[in-house]
C-alpha cells in the first residue's frame, strides 16, 4: 500500500516536472524569437544612421522602427525570458511545483498578445506618442498589465506551496519585481497623468523603473540562484543580498526624475533623484561585491563553463552600468551628455551588458538541468565572444562619440558639426550591432539544442565542488 | 548654478539628510561584506544546494 503510494507520489513528481520544464521551454523559446526580432530591427536602425534614405518605406522608418525595437526588447524577450526563469527557480527553490501550469501558459499567451499587438500597432503608426518605452496603445498595455498579474499570482502560489521555511531570496527579488512593476504599469496608464508637468514626471518614473524595478531585480534573482547552482556553494552574504533588496526600493523609485534636470519638474525632485542615484551605489556595490565574493577562488573555473562566464559579465555590467549612471545622474555630467548617443551607450551597456547577459547565463545554467540537454561547446563559445566583442564596441563608439557630440553642442558648434563628429562612431556601432545579432542567431541555434534538437557537448553546467576541494558550506 | 537648480538651502537640506540615511547603508554594506558570518550549516542560504528533487 505504501509502496504505491510513494510510486503514485513518484508518477505525479515526474508529470509536475515535465510540465515546468514546457513550461520554462516555451517562455525561452518565444523570448529567443522576440530577440531575433527586436535586435534585426535594432541592427537596421544602426545603418540608417549612416544611410536614412535606405528602405525608407513610412513602415520602415525611424521613428516607427525604433520604438518597435525597444519595445520587443524590454516586453518580448527580457520580460519573457526572464518570467520563465523565474518560474523555474520559484518552483526549484521551494522543491515544489508551479502553482498552476494552466496560469503559466496564460501569462506567456498574454505576453506575447501584447508584444504581437504592440508591434503591429507601432508598425502601422498608432502609438501612445512620446512617452519612451510606453509607446504602445493604452489598452494594448493593459495585456502586458493583465499578463503580469497572472504571472505574479502563481509566483505567489508557487512560493505558498514551498516546503521550507524561508523564502529564498531568489524569489523576494522576482516576486517583488513582479508586483512593483504591476504598479507601475498602472500608474503609466492613468489618464491623469498622460498630459502637462504630470506627464513629464511619469514618463521618468515609468521609464526608469522598468529597467530598475522590473528587469534588475528578475536579473538580480537570477544571480542569487544561478551562481550558487553552478558552483555548488552558498552565496557569500545573505543578509546583504536582503540588505540590497530593500535599499534598491528605498532608493530606486524617485529615480527617474534625473533623466529631467534643469526641466520645469520640481527643483526638490530633480535633487532627490540625484542624491539617491548616489545612494544607488550602496545596493549596487553590496550586490556586486556578494556575487563577486561567491565567486571567490573559482574564477579559473570560467574557462569550463560558458554559464558562469555570462553570469560574470552580468554582474561585471552591473556594477559598471549602474555606477555609470550614478556619474551621468549629476547636473554638470547631465549637461554634456543629455540626448546624446553616450545615453544610448549606456542604456545598451545596462540592458545588454547585465540584463541579457544575466539573461543568458540564466537559461545556459538552468535551462539544461530542465532539460537534460546542453548547448555545444562551440555554439556557447560563438555566442558569447560575438556578444561581449560586439557590445564592447557598441558601447565604447557610443559613450566616445556621444561625449564629442555633448562638448559640441555645449561650445555652441552647428548641429550638423555634431552630425559629422559622429559618422565613425555611427559605423563602429553598426559593426558592434552586427557582431550582436551574429551571436543572437546562435544563441537561437544553442537554445534549440537545449530544447527540441540534437543535445551538444557542452559539459552539465553544475561545476563539482571537489574540484577545488570545497564542499559547499 | 542653473537658476532651476532651486534654492541653495533647500538643496543643501536634501542632501544633507539623504546623505546621512546613504552614508548610514554604506557602513551597514561594508559591516556585511567583511563580516559576513552565515556561518551555520543549517542557514537558509544553503537550502537550494540540495538536489532539487
Amino acid at each position: 500500500m505504501q509502496a504505491s503510494a510513494a510510486a503514485s507520489r513518484a508518477i505525479g513528481q515526474v508529470e509536475d516536472d515535465r510540465a515546468l520544464t514546457a513550461v520554462f521551454t516555451a517562455y525561452v523559446t518565444t523570448a529567443t524569437i522576440w530577440l531575433v526580432i527586436a535586435t534585426a530591427v535594432g541592427l537596421l536602425l544602426a545603418f540608417k544612421f549612416g544611410a536614412p534614405d535606405f528602405w525608407a518605406a513610412k513602415y520602415l522608418t525611424f521613428g516607427r522602427l525604433r520604438p518597435i525595437h525597444t519595445n520587443a526588447t524590454f516586453y518580448g524577450w527580457a520580460s519573457i525570458g526572464l518570467v520563465g526563469v523565474a518560474y523555474y527557480i520559484a518552483a526549484r527553490s521551494c522543491g515544489t511545483r508551479l502553482y498552476s501550469t494552466r496560469l503559466a501558459w496564460l501569462g506567456l499567451a498574454l505576453f506575447n498578445l501584447a508584444a504581437i499587438a504592440g508591434t503591429i500597432a507601432l508598425d502601422l503608426g498608432c502609438n501612445d506618442g512620446d512617452l519612451e518605452y510606453r509607446e504602445w496603445p493604452w489598452p494594448i498595455r493593459l495585456i502586458f498589465l493583465a499578463a503580469l498579474l497572472v504571472t505574479g499570482w502563481n509566483l505567489i502560489g508557487t512560493v505558498l506551496r514551498r516546503s521550507s521555511e524561508d523564502i529564498y531570496l531568489s524569489n523576494w527579488y522576482t516576486i517583488a519585481g513582479v508586483l512593483w512593476t504591476c504598479v507601475i504599469a498602472t500608474v503609466g496608464v492613468l489618464p491623469w497623468y498622460q498630459h502637462g508637468l504630470g506627464q513629464v514626471a511619469i514618463s521618468g518614473f515609468y521609464m526608469h523603473n522598468a529597467v530598475g524595478m522590473w528587469f534588475t531585480p528578475l536579473a538580480l534573482g537570477t544571480f542569487y540562484y544561478a551562481i550558487p547552482k553552478i558552483l555548488s556553494r552558498p552565496i557569500y552574504s545573505y543578509a546583504l543580498g536582503v540588505f540590497a533588496f530593500w535599499t534598491n526600493l528605498l532608493f530606486y523609485p524617485l529615480l527617474g526624475a534625473h533623466h529631467f534636470l534643469f526641466s520645469p519638474l520640481p527643483w526638490w525632485l530633480q535633487t532627490t533623484a540625484i542624491v539617491f542615484s548616489v545612494a544607488m551605489l550602496v545596493p549596487v556595490w553590496g550586490g556586486s561585491a556578494n556575487y563577486l565574493l561567491t565567486m571567490r577562488g573559482r574564477y579559473r573555473d570560467m574557462i569550463h563553463s560558458y554559464p558562469l562566464m555570462f553570469i560574470f559579465v552580468g554582474v561585471i555590467g552591473y556594477l559598471f552600468g549602474s555606477t555609470q549612471g550614478t556619474v551621468e545622474a549629476f547636473r554638470s555630467m547631465q549637461a554634456i551628455w543629455h540626448f546624446t548617443n553616450f545615453t544610448v551607450g549606456h542604456s545598451h551597456l545596462t540592458m545588454y551588458g547585465f540584463v541579457t547577459f544575466a539573461l543568458w547565463g540564466g537559461i545556459y545554467a538552468l535551462l539544461p538541468l530542465a532539460t537534460g540537454k546542453t548547448a555545444g561547446r562551440i555554439g556557447l563559445a560563438a555566442h558569447f565572444w560575438m556578444a561581449l566583442v560586439g557590445s564592447f564596441i557598441y558601447v565604447i563608439s557610443l559613450s566616445i562619440g556621444g561625449t564629442v557630440q555633448g562638448l559640441d553642442w555645449l561650445h555652441g558648434l552647428p548641429f550638423i558639426q555634431s552630425v559629422v563628429d559622429m559618422q565613425p562612431y555611427y559605423v563602429w556601432r553598426g559593426v558592434g550591432g552586427m557582431l550582436m545579432f551574429g551571436s543572437h542567431l546562435v544563441f537561437a541555434w544553442n537554445v534549440w539544442r537545449m530544447t527540441s534538437g540534437q543535445p551538444g557537448n557542452a559539459a552539465s553546467p553544475v561545476l563539482d565542488a571537489d574540484a577545488t576541494g570545497e564542499v559547499a558550506a | 548654478m542653473h537658476h532651476m537648480t532651486g534654492p541653495l538651502w533647500g538643496n543643501i537640506a536634501i542632501i544633507g539628510i539623504a546623505g546621512a540615511i546613504t552614508i548610514g547603508c554604506f557602513v551597514a554594506m561594508f559591516w556585511m561584506i567583511f563580516r559576513p558570518g552565515e556561518k551555520d550549516p543549517r542557514h537558509c542560504k544553503n537550502d537550494i544546494l540540495r538536489p532539487d528533487r
